[in-house]
């Protein structure tokens, strides 16, 4: 087998800072509704496992076969970026999921309690005037009842 | 069906988020998370100042006030889709 004679360009470490931004990208594409949005979280975690044995791997060969690959000081700066982004998407992971259980909320075949909130005109709406036909008013004309009521409790807009 | 949005953003906050995106469907004010917690849905201080807010929830309720789908992601940045809650709804008859 002959000796190396060109020190080659090590190119695992631009991998695994792909992988990385591919990582921290996944948290952008939740803003898009598709039929496989939930399974992005994990994706995004796989990424990031991807991305670290590729960062790993790069500064093994940068610095375990230096004849055979260059770039020590790339493949440092390069596994840095990389880290801060699996480490972002690591923290975007946990903290998305820090959610309460919702094990004693209503469940399909129970029945909801009755509300009285207020709408954005800071007029009194309850559930049973949801459920109900809604008369004419200025701006929307009269509606049936509904055959259900879809109640959203979302986090707030801010 | 019928669909209405629930915060613990006041009626002014949701008018102006109503305004910008051009939702005509009720949005609902539950400053207090009264409503929210009897729900049992309440995030405690999940708010960006520490406030409590709702977790995030969808339930469909029919005439009788009986849930017949809900939803209660795991994941903040996971929701129910436009279309899933019109499949449900669509099953309602």
């Amino acid at each position: 087998m002959p000796e190396a004679t060109e020190v080659r360009k090590n190119a695992t470490p631009w991998g695994g800072l792909l992988f990385a931004i591919a990582a921290i990208a996944c948290n952008l594409a939740f803003f898009v509704r598709f039929p496989l949005q939930g399974m992005l979280p994990w994706l995004s975690l796989l990424f990031a496992v991807v991305a670290i044995i590729f960062l790993v791997a790069g500064l093994k060969r940068a610095f375990g076969q230096p004849h055979a690959y260059r770039g020590k000081v790339p493949s440092v700066v390069l596994t840095a970026i990389g880290l801060v982004l699996v480490g972002l998407t690591g923290f975007a992971f946990v903290s998305a999921r820090k959610l309460p259980s919702a094990a004693t909320a209503p469940q399909v075949g129970q029945r909801v309690p009755a509300f009285t909130l207020s709408d954005t005109s800071a007029k009194p709406v309850s559930l049973d005037q949801l459920l109900a036909a809604s008369t004419a008013t200025s701006s929307q004309p009269q509606a049936p009842a509904p055959k259900a009521v879809l109640l959203i409790f979302y986090r707030g807009y801010w | 069906m019928r669909p209405v949005a629930i915060s613990v953003d006041t009626p002014e906050v949701s008018r102006d988020l109503a305004q910008k995106a051009g939702y005509t469907f009720p949005i609902l004010s539950d400053p207090d998370a009264a409503v929210i917690r009897r729900y049992h849905i309440l995030h405690p201080a999940g708010g960006p100042d520490g406030h409590d807010i709702a977790r995030p929830a969808e339930f469909l309720v029919d005439s009788s006030k009986i849930v017949r789908w809900s939803n209660f992601t795991e994941d903040v940045r996971v929701r129910a889709r436009a279309d899933e809650m019109l499949a449900a709804a669509r099953q309602l008859r």
